[in-house]
């Protein structure tokens, strides 16, 4: 199967890149050394080459997906005393009392993975996924937790992981970004979720927000005909520049990125642009034909991307309000898992029937889970939960099938083999080749790296 | 010359035994040390040399050479040998100079003579054989005492002599013939007039400057040339901005709402214009540091400048939800960019540990902690503290008084008004009023139905009331309700009141009375009736809808038109709607003229069905008389305009800092958790570098904090090092931010020390320095690409090429085009404080559009602005010493589509329209980007371009000025 997807790509290479305006001038300039996206080989050979990073704002409850507890439906309603970053000092809060979860958990697949009602469509996947309920972050902050989760750091700003792994990996397609970020709205903390930072600027994550014009300044201002005939002459301007001015890597380099550029201008557009997509496909996505918004769109758009060659894709849900941050309710989990769950579905199976799920790592997570109590019995919400929460991977050298680690009985505490932040990423990192204490970047004078100075293990348990 | 550092007092160094370190805790020594002479040390003499001797001889910065602060410091002894020899008091210096034979320690000064019993705990220790368990090195956070007190970068200046630009280059020269490196001729003067205009201004040079420097043959023609950039009024932008890029400078506070610092500008145009002053840096570092302090007790311009130059700390990135939570963070943020920004130290490093390579602890690290926290910073607000508080206003508190005395006397009086007016309309529905009401009937319109009101017949008084409300069914905001009410005397004149009356004057007045009758448009609330006071001659451009309301809801319409209005929803012809709001029924009450018998009969139809639940209808007779003439006077008083309560007077506040009322040392916080907390640490200097005390008292210590950081040579050696490193592309450090055991050794650091002392002995003046460095040889040689021996250009055999920084690309652009405002701005448009909701889940994020040189641009922390993130702009967050280039597709892209890129293009084509020919217009398009005229091969070039567009001349020049604004040559400084 891989040799499908390489002459997939190797066919959607020749359709842009090949037809360019200067060809020949262009494979001697990516021969330069310091090139810094050219495909690069990881510390040790894995699986996985591409990485989609599903990431639900605003903090999913574990209990009420994921995490079947039992003892807490039995439980409900009596008074537990916890030394909790939400509670404390909070008026109203002097006394909490543990809250049932509200949707039902059957097994699934020939594994038997417990999944709620929530989840119908992912629960069919459950061969194919390693779900994590050991989870746990450092901070109960959106801002801090959704930072965490991209950056390994809680509170600077940090390169995000997907950075991280294109500054690792470089790109197979020169013609778009590394690294795409596919957003409906900003997530917390910002553009930095998804920053270089001191990572060379080729590695920031591009921006996509669906709809009509999906990256900025792709679509032409001026025919076709006359963007060849301004290109052009803008080359010949440049070559009698360089030509007095023996091969300086920053006037070639430049040279370079108009020939992407125009390349990325017909990409681009065709990567989001979904009418050779079967009928069947888009129905399975969920789409209409000709829609360009929504989880399935960026779901499918994600696939489209992968298979073009971009390293990392991450989708974000929803953005920073309007989210999974069932404070007031925990009925309106329905509706945000409605929208995310047959789209993700899709792609799980799409991926596997294409092949390319042994390729792709496939991440799915939120910043941090949801309480198990609240301050009345009968309270409708959760709050915020660093101490818990479930996260699910799959593809790309993942074992399939299995469940890693557990919370208490009332999903409280992760107590069997807690997963921290940091954890997770040495895990990814481990399944994309790299050794994360080795994937370093000299920066003022230290080495970072994206587990940070505090310990952090490879979860091997999760390894096929 | 280099001012003396200050020579550390006595008491002030008590703490190096007590706090510091300086012992490592593997110590062999230690154990090899009898048990009671281990105690004698500790218990006798290590208090003892601390109270008597640490003053002048502890830390690095030993007087004489000598420190006792370790075994191996008084083994090795000072400039008059060891001053201990074991065993042998007689023999030793130590004992000989506080028995005041040959020398006298401790001096009169000092303290003088030690009291005879101390002498003998000393003498006693000597004649064991001086014991002592401390480390033979002693260490420093990564340093050993030794390595410190040689580091390279902590050394005293060398002696002040005679340098001039000629040494220089000397300097330069010799490195050359070594590495088989041959200088490049000097560059030609277009090349040079743009290089230096680049350089000093940001902008392109324009083509009469060229013009003029290409004319003027004079030997000093570019010595002219640098005075008139230094002198010009966009200097102080281009270098204030690079100034900017080190203070990591943002115009939001970097919490997790990301709020705005509407008073942040202040400290930013400061520093412009403290550039183009050009203030001796030493203050204009002071001024930052202290500047409030420092000029207390000036006139208050002055004082208000030094206020505003503390914006430089106020500036600190904030963190977190509650800001104050994680001010440990904010302290953190400071102490960093203080050290990197003034010493090139990382000082924040030993935040939760003793540095690993640097001479610094963590005692150190909370010694400055201390002065920060007996700072009061800026507030800028956060989530769940509300709005900015703090801030510090720039005139004296008495003016402040006389400017805020009649605004609270004028607000105090609106505020009585508007509690008068608001117990006018509770007074209306009163108890008696409850009680007299009766529900003549009520009912339910289903969506889309309409609902005959079923006739009524009442005895009524004059002053009474017939009203009928709508509600919406659920809490949702209900529909566009049609509401008919006709009323007829029963008996004498058969007089009549409609709805239809008021469909065509609606607007007139609330209340509004025709023949007598009063009818009354209100929104019914818990404590009374709130008129719809808000009037609406038009909705949606249509001046046949007329309404009165409350914000958009509740309301009442009318469509006073002969025919229906399609808006939201098809409105019938003269017609009369009310539309209720969530949980907010709204009223039409009539108040009776008369006393007798009437009645009424109407409808209520919901024009607008949406699937909702439909709406509630109450039909009411409030048979009170009072109430009726209550609720018309409760009207009209309410008719007056209410007074506005007025925003306070402006009073100007920067985003400053100012001391506390209480200064306080700070404690350790172990592992930089400030949960765990440790040791407190007086407030003091690093003290490596001395560890000299916070001597006023009452005072933070930040003015004698700055006096330590400018009287230090790091100080000048940093900037120095900075202003070559943007002059030529690399700083003869290249880590312009680290001169510790972490960064990169000057390539050439006895040209380093000249231009610190050259610096230093003409009063810390950055343009004397500039003239010093652009009228070398080195300065104005020909650029070339690097060569395989030299690839960073670290030996300057030529100049650097470089690309513009996104400010100078974006100033070019609007210079071009003829479109630059070169003004200074001022604040930001941002919205009002009173407004402001930002939270973590909607926080502030804005990009304001402006046509002003782009140092003016509105810099965000959380989200990057697009155009400086895209071309490599500084760090908001973290102090940047070198903007990286990054050259990426991204960025054609932008000059392939952007739209303000064709917006720039399309002006500079129009203005080229304007000259007579495309010959013309070429040469001139060539000389204004370029500084030269197009060959023969470029014009047929253009030619060509503008043979194949067939279409008219503005457009076939923005083709040609995209392409040129594209080019290499446009975006590169040679």
């Amino acid at each position: 199967m891989r040799s499908i997807c390489g002459t997939r790509r190797g066919l959607l290479r020749s359709a842009t890149a090949g037809s360019l305006l200067f060809p020949g001038i262009i494979e001697s300039l990516w021969a330069d050394s310091g090139d810094l996206i050219a495909p690069r080989q990881p510390h040790f050979p894995v699986r996985a080459k591409n990485i989609i990073f599903l990431f639900m704002t605003g903090g999913v409850s574990h209990v009420d997906t994921f995490d079947p507890k039992p003892e807490l439906a039995r439980r409900h309603g009596q008074q537990i005393d916890v030394n909790h970053p939400e509670i404390k000092g909070r008026p109203g809060y002097e006394r909490i009392y543990l809250k049932r979860p509200q949707w039902e958990f059957h097994p699934h697949g020939r594994c038997g993975t417990r999944v709620s009602s929530l989840f119908p469509c992912v629960a069919g996947c459950v061969d194919d996924i390693a779900v994590i309920r050991s989870m746990h972050t450092s901070h109960s902050n959106h801002y801090n937790a959704t930072l965490g989760m991209h950056t390994g750091s809680f509170a600077f700003a940090r390169p995000s992981i997907g950075s991280w792994v294109t500054y690792g990996l470089g790109t197979l397609n020169r013609n778009l970004p590394g690294f795409v970020v596919i957003a409906p709205h900003q997530t917390y903390a910002g553009t930095q979720v998804y920053a270089n930072d001191f990572l060379p600027g080729t590695h920031q994550g591009t921006l996509v927000v669906p709809g009509k014009e999906p990256v900025a300044n792709v679509a032409p201002r001026v025919s076709a005909e006359r963007q060849r005939i301004e290109l052009e002459t803008l080359r010949e301007f440049n070559e009698d520049h360089l030509s007095e001015r023996r091969a300086d890597p920053l006037l070639t380099a430049r040279l370079q990125t108009f020939e992407t550029a125009f390349g990325m201008q017909m990409a681009v557009p065709d990567a989001f642009d979904f009418a050779r997509e079967t009928a069947g496909t888009l129905a399975a996505y969920g789409l209409q034909r000709g829609q360009t918004d929504g989880f399935g769109w960026q779901c499918l758009a994600a696939r489209r991307l992968v298979e073009r060659g971009v390293r990392f894709v991450e989708l974000i849900d929803t953005g920073s309000a309007n989210n999974w941050d069932a404070h007031g309710n925990m009925l309106t989990h329905e509706p945000l898992a409605k929208n995310v769950d047959q789209p993700i579905a899709a792609l799980l199976k799409d991926l596997k029937q294409r092949g390319m799920l042994e390729e792709t790592l496939v991440v799915w997570t939120t910043e941090f889970g949801r309480t198990p109590f609240n301050n009345t019995a009968d309270a409708k919400g959760r709050e915020h939960h660093p101490w818990a929460f479930s996260s699910w991977l799959a593809g790309g050298g993942v074992k399939p099938g299995i469940v890693h680690g557990a919370t208490d009985e009332i999903g409280l505490r992760a107590v069997d083999r807690p997963v921290h932040v940091r954890d997770f990423h040495a895990t990814i990192l481990h399944l994309m080749g790299f050794d994360h204490e080795r994937l370093t970047y000299r920066h003022a004078g230290l080495d970072f790296r994206l587990t940070g100075v505090e310990p952090a293990h490879v979860v091997r348990d999760l390894l096929a | 010359m280099m001012r003396p550092s200050q020579i550390p007092r006595i008491a002030a160094i008590f703490f190096v035994v007590a706090f510091l370190p300086l012992v490592t805790s593997a110590d062999s020594t230690a154990e090899t040390i009898p048990a009671d002479h281990l105690e004698f040390f500790e218990k006798h003499v290590r208090p003892l040399l601390a109270k008597r001797c640490f003053g002048c001889h502890g830390g690095t910065q030993a007087q004489g050479g000598l420190s006792l602060a370790t075994a191996a410091g008084w083994k090795q002894g000072g400039d008059s040998g060891p001053a201990i020899v074991p065993g042998r008091p007689e023999e030793s210096l130590l004992i000989d100079a506080i028995a005041y034979r040959s020398m006298e320690m401790p001096p009169a000064d000092e303290g003088g003579q030690m009291p005879a019993a101390e002498i003998a705990v000393l003498t006693k220790w000597v004649t064991m054989g001086a014991p002592d368990p401390r480390s033979g090195d002693g260490a420093i956070g990564g340093m050993t005492v030794a390595e410190a007190r040689d580091w390279w970068s902590f050394q005293p200046l060398p002696a002040d002599t005679a340098f001039a630009s000629r040494d220089i280059d000397a300097l330069l020269e010799r490195e050359w013939n070594a590495r088989h490196l041959a200088p490049t001729p000097p560059a030609d003067r277009r090349t040079l007039i743009r290089r230096a205009t680049f350089d000093l201004t940001g902008l392109p040079p324009t083509a009469a400057e060229t013009r003029d420097f290409l004319a003027d043959e004079s030997p000093d023609a570019f010595a002219r040339v640098v005075d008139r950039l230094l002198a010009s009024p966009h200097y102080g932008v281009r270098w204030g901005r690079r100034w900017l890029d080190v203070v990591r400078y943002a115009d939001t506070a970097g919490e997790n709402t990301d709020r705005p610092l509407p008073h942040a500008w202040r400290y930013r145009n400061w520093v412009f214009e403290a550039f183009q002053r050009d203030t001796p840096f030493d203050q204009f570092a002071g001024m930052q540091i202290a500047g409030d302090l420092l000029t207390k007790n000036q006139p208050t311009p002055r004082h208000a400048e030094g206020i505003v130059a503390t914006g430089y700390l106020a500036i600190a990135r904030r963190f977190g939800h509650d800001i104050d939570k994680d001010i440990h963070l904010m302290h953190e943020d400071a102490i960093d960019n203080l050290g990197k920004s003034f010493l090139g130290l990382s000082v924040a490093c030993a935040r939760c540990h003793d540095h690993k390579y640097d001479p610094i602890n963590a005692d150190d690290y909370y010694a400055l902690y201390g002065i920060f926290e007996s700072t009061r910073f800026a507030f800028p607000g956060c989530e769940p503290k509300g709005q900015p508080q703090n801030l510090v206003p720039l005139i004296p508190q008495a003016e402040v008084d006389a400017m805020m005395r009649p605004w609270r006397e004028r607000r105090d009086r609106d505020t009585r008004i508007l509690r008068e007016r608001a117990e006018a309309t509770n007074r209306v529905f009163s108890t008696e009023a409850r009680q007299a009401t009766h529900v003549v009937q009520t009912g339910d319109v289903a969506e889309g139905a309409s609902v005959e009101l079923a006739p009524a017949r009442l005895e009524i008084r004059k002053g009474e009331v017939v009203l009928v409300a709508v509600e919406p069914n659920g809490s949702h905001g209900a529909d566009t309700t049609l509401v008919e009410m006709r009323i007829r005397e029963a008996a004498g004149a058969h007089r009549e009141w409609s709805t239809a009356d008021i469909i065509h004057t609606l607007t007139e007045s609330n209340p509004r009375t025709i023949a007598e009758a009063t009818w009354s448009f209100i929104e019914l609330t818990r404590d009374g009736p709130a008129f719809l006071a808000e009037k609406a001659d038009s909705i949606g451009g249509n001046g046949a809808l007329k309404k009165w309301s409350l914000g958009d809801t509740p309301s009442v319409l009318v469509n006073s038109a002969d025919q229906q209005v399609m808006a939201w929803t098809t409105l019938p012809a003269e017609s009369f709607f009310v539309h209720p709001g969530p949980n907010r029924p709204v009223a039409i009450a009539w108040t009776s003229p008369l006393d007798g018998e009437i009645t009424i009969e109407g409808r209520v139809a919901d024009v607008h069905p949406t699937a909702l639940d439909g709406v509630t209808y109450r039909f009411e007779h409030i048979a009170s008389p009072a109430t009726g003439l209550a609720l018309v006077e409760a009207g009209r008083m309410l008719a007056q305009s209410a007074p506005v309560l007025e925003t306070p007077p402006a009073i100007p506040v920067a985003y400053a800092v100012v001391d506390r009322e209480l200064a306080k040392n700070a404690c350790i916080q172990e592992r930089g958790d400030p949960e765990k907390i440790g040791d407190e640490v007086p407030r003091r200097w690093l003290a490596a570098f001395g560890g000299d005390e916070v001597t006023t008292s009452s005072e933070s210590g930040r003015r004698e904090l700055a006096a330590w950081i400018t009287g230090h040579p790091l100080f000048a050696r940093v900037i120095v090092n900075r202003v070559w490193g943007w002059h030529f592309g690399r700083g003869i450090v290249a880590s312009a931010n680290d001169f510790g055991a972490r960064g990169e050794p000057p390539t050439h650091p006895e040209l380093l020390d000249r231009l610190a002392v050259a610096f230093v002995s003409d009063g810390f003046r950055i343009k004397s320095l500039h003239r010093l460095v652009m009228h070398t040889d080195a300065y104005q040689r020909a650029s070339a690409t690097p060569v395989e021996e030299d690839p960073d250009n670290r030996w300057l055999a030529h100049f650097s090429r470089r690309r513009l920084e996104a400010e100078e690309l974006r100033d070019s652009l609007l210079m071009v085009s003829g479109r630059i405002d070169l003004s200074f701005a001022e604040a930001h448009p941002f919205p009002s404080e009173e407004t402001w909701k930002f939270t973590q889940h909607r926080p502030f994020n804005a990009v304001y559009e402006t046509n002003r040189r782009s140092a003016f641009l509105m810099v965000q922390r959380q989200q990057r602005h697009p155009f400086l993130a895209l071309f490599d702009g500084a760090d908001p967050n973290a102090s940047t010493p070198v903007r990286p280039t990054t050259t990426v597709p991204t960025q054609a892209l932008y000059f392939m589509n952007d739209s303000f890129f064709h917006e720039q293009a399309a002006a500079l084509a129009t203005r080229l329209t304007e000259i007579a020919d495309d010959e013309l217009r070429t040469t001139h398009v060539f000389q204004s980007l370029f500084q030269r005229n197009p060959t023969d091969a470029e014009r047929n070039r253009v030619h060509r371009v503008l043979s194949a567009y067939q279409v008219d001349a503005k457009g076939q020049w923005a083709a040609i000025c995209r392409i040129l604004l594209s080019s290499n040559e446009f975006l590169t400084v040679e």
